[in-house]
């Protein structure tokens, strides 16, 4: 029987290896991804935008080749363009399931392991989560890429339901930074989005202004490291 | 049109037949292609070569399923009977037929390819080809 290697990338391919994330609130949903690509170990691009528009309120975050995750959103957007002409702005669900799609029939050829979030107006806020093999889970939240194993733990002990959106994007905020401080994949860095019905906020925090946790102070040998005081993310236009 | 929503060509599949030098009684045809050899008839195709080859037909057979997903299945119907209306050649079998209308349709008439200018102006014809030819015409 022909096994489907999908742990390896195929030769020469550049890895979005990576930290995403994709959690739902009360009004909307923040998505937030690293911004490191590599190849092997050469940071391809160190400011990747991971968070790509499909629609004008559903986004989603790619993991894994970064030729694969890139043709399979290109389709998608075409598709949502052509359905939005045709019966009006499709659902998040609809996205998901046209991604999903795609990613089963080509699972063979694909190494692609994408987050499909977003708002609309019959369910509100959803995150889908399409991991590698074309399967479709809904979410209230949804980590990825070879980042998100260093978080399972600290999503799991902090994550409560009926957060606003600021204890939301604090959350992404700090499982990225800690995913981006254990895993060589990840760096760079963190780019969230927060979409909901008036429409999408982009959020950038840079490397030199990511939540700092444990360092080890106390191996430098008693010098104090001074802490910096926390800062709200940027705010940019798209 | 295949139902299948491939990105790109699979690949290429392990078969060794004879279609490739078959007659019309479907067995190989030993006074146009000499003896049966079973190098020829194992398809040892290279992987990067049907790839290429069958690029273009992957791209339009997704375009073509999409428009089935978003408007229903009059769409690609539609486009592959207008192909096939303006396709239609009742001439008997002539050489080098350039079809701008189909070009038109499948997106390729402001686009050049090698074969367009590389094409020397003599050809050489062999007369077998014209039996052949109308035969398989003849068959429609």
């Amino acid at each position: 029987m022909q096994t489907v290697d999908m742990q390896r990338l195929k030769a020469g391919e550049v890895n979005l290896g990576t930290s995403i994330m994709a959690v739902q609130f009360t009004d909307g949903v923040v998505i937030g991804a690293d911004s490191r690509t590599t190849t092997g170990s050469y940071i391809a691009n160190r400011v990747t935008d991971k968070l790509t528009h499909v629609h004008d309120r559903i986004y989603c975050c790619r993991s894994g080749s970064a030729a694969d995750t890139q043709a399979v959103a290109d389709i998608v957007h075409y598709q949502l363009q052509m359905i939005t002409q045709q019966s009006g702005t499709p659902s998040v669900a609809t996205a998901a399931n046209i991604f999903q799609k795609l990613c089963y029939e080509n699972k063979d050829q694909l190494s692609a392991g994408i987050i499909v979030a977003g708002w609309d107006k019959e369910t509100g806020p959803s995150v889908y989560n399409i991991p590698l093999g074309g399967g479709l889970f809904r979410q209230p939240w949804a980590i990825g890429g070879s980042g998100s194993t260093y978080v399972y733990g600290y999503c799991d002990a902090t994550y409560k339901d009926g957060w606003g959106r600021d204890e939301t994007v604090e959350f992404v905020k700090n499982t990225l930074s800690l995913a981006m401080s254990r895993d060589g994949s990840s760096g760079g860095v963190i780019r969230m989005c927060v979409i909901t019905e008036e429409g999408v906020q982009r959020l950038f925090v840079p490397g030199n202004e990511l939540p700092k946790f444990w360092e080890g102070e106390e191996v430098l040998q008693g010098k104090p490291v001074k802490r910096e005081v926390p800062v709200a993310p940027m705010e940019i236009e798209i | 049109m295949d139902p299948s929503l491939r990105l790109v060509p699979s690949g290429p599949s392990k078969v060794a037949s004879i279609q490739d030098t078959a007659n019309s009684f479907g067995l190989h045809d030993t006074l146009t292609y000499g003896p049966r050899s079973l190098a020829a008839e194992v398809k040892k195709s290279s992987s990067v070569k049907d790839r290429l080859e069958n690029w273009e037909a992957t791209q339009d057979n997704l375009k073509l399923n999409l428009q089935r997903n978003a408007y229903g299945l009059h769409a690609p119907v539609r486009m592959l009977m207008e192909r096939q209306i303006v396709g239609h050649n009742p001439h008997m079998p002539a050489f080098r037929t350039s079809n701008i209308h189909l070009d038109i349709l499948m997106g390729r008439d402001e686009t050049l390819e090698c074969a367009d200018f590389m094409m020397p102006a003599s050809e050489l014809s062999q007369p077998l080809d014209i039996h052949a030819e109308m035969e398989r015409k003849l068959r429609m």
